[in-house]
């Protein structure tokens, strides 16, 4: 999470040199998801298009992280709020168009914030089998119903970059567990329901 | 001796005789010995007690603890291949006759037999092999309030803790799922639990 910094808006005045509108969105877009330790490439990357020394085209870049960032972090929805960051002083025209482009991105910045939070191994899939026991080395003839569950779970997102490593897990219930798991899930549905209805 | 249902295996040769020393039982004492035998049958875990009540046994009617033993063992034998084969009282009755037990005796276990059945083919099915046999499952959910990247966050999350028993050790796995997830993992389950009940 990044703070504004002073020197930030001054640094974004140099996208008044960028080709077009386009562009600009564009930056902003791989500003915000890139992360921090990306940014000197993509500086390094957007520098030709801006026609701009290396080191403006660093300060610029990360102006626009902090503020993409800023802007989710602080979950600002109005395009009051967002035009309120800007110093009195900054090119109008400018402010008017970085104001539309993260509103037009916020929510899917958001949920790719969302998305890319710390938890616990995530669930990505979950197949399941029914299977008829019928002979077994302790009775030769039996009839028994067996569920074959496969879960299959990705390990925190942060941790693996681009390639996560997703594991399958299959787990065998007989029937009472399964009766009893039912259960335990009824009583969440129930609390759920119940802090939902608050 | 004939073709026996609960084995295809020929009978080690002591058999005939431990039959023979069973009828020399009186029918209370027989009855007695069959109800410790079957104690034993429906709780197998119990060794030491099963030990303990064949020795009170053995001096209560003043029979020597070793002898009684191998007639124990011999004894056995039936209800064990019953069991893994589904045997019927008919079938278990017919087989004591046939090792030489008196048809009293051999009526009166086959009737035990027939009562306790139910019991130890359930704990036949218990023993069946597993994988990676589901044991326990622990959750908790709750609210994330904020993270490094968004100040006020307010969504629901789901926690699993799923004790799984793989070969003689219990692995804990831990999973998160979001709410949409909760209720298709919840949607699956129930499926399950239809199909299951219907092959039952």
């Amino acid at each position: 999470m990044a703070a504004l910094r002073d020197g930030d808006f001054a640094a974004l005045q140099t996208l008044l040199k960028a080709p077009s509108k386009d562009a600009v969105r564009q930056l902003c877009q791989e500003c915000f998801s890139s992360p921090p330790a990306a940014l000197g490439p993509l500086a390094q990357r957007a520098c030709p298009g801006l026609a701009v020394s290396a080191e403006e085209a660093e300060q610029l870049v990360s102006a626009l992280h902090n503020l993409t960032r800023h802007v989710v972090y602080r979950g600002l929805t109005g395009a009051e709020d967002i035009l309120r960051l800007f110093p009195e002083n900054f090119h109008q025209n400018l402010k008017n168009l970085l104001t539309k482009i993260i509103l037009e991105n916020i929510s899917a910045w958001r949920n790719e914030a969302q998305a890319s939070q710390i938890s616990l191994p995530r669930l990505v899939d979950m197949d399941w089998r029914v299977d008829i026991k019928t002979s077994s080395d302790s009775i030769v003839r039996m009839a028994v119903p067996t569920c074959l569950l496969q879960l299959k779970i990705q390990e925190d997102a942060a941790l693996c970059g681009n390639n996560p490593v997703v594991s399958a897990l299959t787990v065998e219930l007989s029937k009472e567990t399964l009766d009893t798991m039912l259960e335990g899930l009824g009583r969440i549905r129930d609390q759920l329901s119940a802090v939902a209805n608050k | 001796m004939g073709l026996l249902n609960f084995t295809r295996e020929p009978v080690p040769e002591a058999v005939s005789a431990d039959m023979h020393n069973l009828n020399q039982l009186s029918a209370q004492q027989f009855s007695a010995l069959t109800e410790v035998l079957f104690r034993f049958l429906t709780e197998p875990k119990e060794v030491e007690r099963f030990l303990t009540q064949l020795s009170d046994f053995a001096t209560m009617n003043k029979i020597s603890l070793g002898p009684l033993k191998n007639i124990v063992k011999s004894i056995l034998l039936v209800p064990n291949g019953a069991l893994k084969r589904n045997l019927s009282s008919e079938q278990v009755r017919a087989d004591f006759i046939a090792l030489g037990l008196s048809e009293e005796k051999a009526s009166y276990f086959a009737e035990q037999w027939k009562v306790n059945s139910p019991t130890l083919t359930r704990l036949a099915v218990g023993q069946t092999l597993m994988i990676n046999q589901l044991i326990d499952m622990e959750w908790k959910f709750g609210v994330t309030a904020g993270s490094s990247e968004l100040e006020k966050v307010g969504s629901i999350f789901l926690q699993l803790k799923l004790v799984v028993k793989k070969g003689s050790q219990l692995e804990n796995v831990y999973v998160e799922l979001t709410l949409p997830q909760f209720y298709s993992f919840l949607h699956e389950m129930e499926r399950v639990k239809t199909s299951l009940e219907s092959f039952s």
